[in-house]
């Protein structure tokens, strides 16, 4: 019984540091300002 | 022109197209010791290429050597230089690069090239270096970032790659960082956006340093999962793909222009694999042409003028893009998160 107990405790202990990692951040922030356009041929002389 | 690849795999394939769609090619022996896939190659492109069996021979009266194996590129390289023929490598490990660039002296010597790092990143990134460059009078900081892998050799550098150890010019001095860390998140062209990038064993930086020795730092970085990190020191769990989806490099370079302190942003998002193959193949066209800068081995920040070059690869279908806006000159868009 106690070892089940012990296993229980860990895959719990185990779930709740996957989820920590898992979720620590939320994501990549978009930019804010600014943006990407494709450099125009006389750019490239 | 004759010219030679050796190595049929991803990069391969494309560079040796890209050469046959450039135009006046005499001669395209492709070098590839899976007979199967050799024979497939060679049948898909068409006359003029043929399968060659012995790279060592094939090299004999070639004007060019395009070399896109995993492997073997120093001894290639000699052999091609040995024989007359200049040289594009697409290696991207850091040994490998400066093993190619010792080449330097026998080169030069010989009046024929050895374009170094000439694919994806090092090679698409070091012309983005240099282009930003011309738009300041001294060139301080160079940063460069790249997310995606091409055929399956790439996989496995990039694999080796996060496990590191990273080089970084600082101040001229070369300083070894522990791979993987510096985490950064890094904003990519549209559709790859943001992605978090460490350290890594990169080649970027071996390169430009050797074009620009005034600038006081600088860096690459290459986007990486938690899964990536954490398996870098093991062998790869799983066979590498054939080939990656869609990646991007990002270039980021801050310099002086009079008194003003400013940075330019440019990239370029495609296939690594395909990006490399047009990459290598203008390198090669460029070579035989008499259009590369100098003779000697280096990368192309060195040896290419990169506006005319990054038209040529525009029109193959390679396009770089500039990240502009408010806040593009005076700050950058990365954020850094955390400096491990």
């Amino acid at each position: 019984m106690s070892a089940i107990r012990r296993a229980a405790l860990a895959l719990v202990l185990a779930g709740l540091a996957a989820a920590g990692v898992r979720f620590r951040r939320g994501g990549p922030v978009p930019l804010q300002q600014g943006g990407w356009r494709e450099l125009s041929r006389p750019e490239l002389k | 022109m004759r010219a030679v690849v050796v190595g049929a795999g991803a990069v391969g394939v494309r560079a040796a197209r890209h050469l046959l769609f450039l135009g006046d090619v005499e001669a395209l022996v492709v070098i590839d010791p899976r007979a199967r896939r050799l024979e497939a190659v060679v049948e898909s492109l068409g006359p003029p290429a043929t399968a060659g069996t012995n790279a060592a021979g094939a090299f004999d009266g070639a004007d060019v050597v395009v070399l896109c194996a995993p492997t073997g590129h120093q001894e290639a390289a000699e052999s091609a230089l040995e024989r007359g023929a200049s040289v594009v490598s697409v290696a991207d490990d850091v040994a490998t690069v400066r093993s190619l660039l010792s080449l330097d002296p026998e080169a030069r010597e010989r009046g024929r090239h050895v374009v170094v790092g000439a694919g994806f990143a090092p090679g698409l990134s070091c012309l983005l270096a240099a282009h930003a460059a011309r738009s300041f009078e001294a060139v301080e900081e160079i940063h460069v970032a790249k997310v995606g892998t091409g055929g399956p050799a790439c996989a496995q550098q990039h694999h080796r790659a996060v496990r590191g150890p990273a080089v970084e010019s600082r101040g001229g001095v070369w300083q070894q960082r522990r791979g993987g860390s510096g985490r950064a998140l890094i904003w990519f062209p549209d559709p790859i956006c943001g992605v978090d990038c460490y350290r890594a064993a990169l080649a970027d930086p071996v390169l430009l340093a050797l074009a620009f020795p005034g600038a006081e730092r600088v860096s690459a970085r290459v986007g990486a999962s938690r899964r990536d990190r954490l398996t870098a020191r093991l062998p790869m769990m799983r066979r590498p793909h054939p080939e990656g989806a869609l990646g991007a490099i990002r270039v980021e370079v801050r310099g002086r222009q009079g008194v003003v302190h400013h940075d330019r942003v440019l990239g370029a998002v495609d296939r690594p694999a395909a990006a490399a193959g047009a990459v290598a193949a203008v390198a090669a066209r460029w070579a035989v042409d008499g259009r590369l800068v100098r003779p000697g081995a280096a990368g192309l920040a060195t040896l290419a003028e990169p506006g005319p070059f990054l038209a040529a690869l525009a029109e193959r279908g390679v396009k770089a893009a500039v990240f502009e806006g408010a806040g593009a000159t005076s700050s950058t868009p990365v954020v850094t998160i955390s400096e491990e």
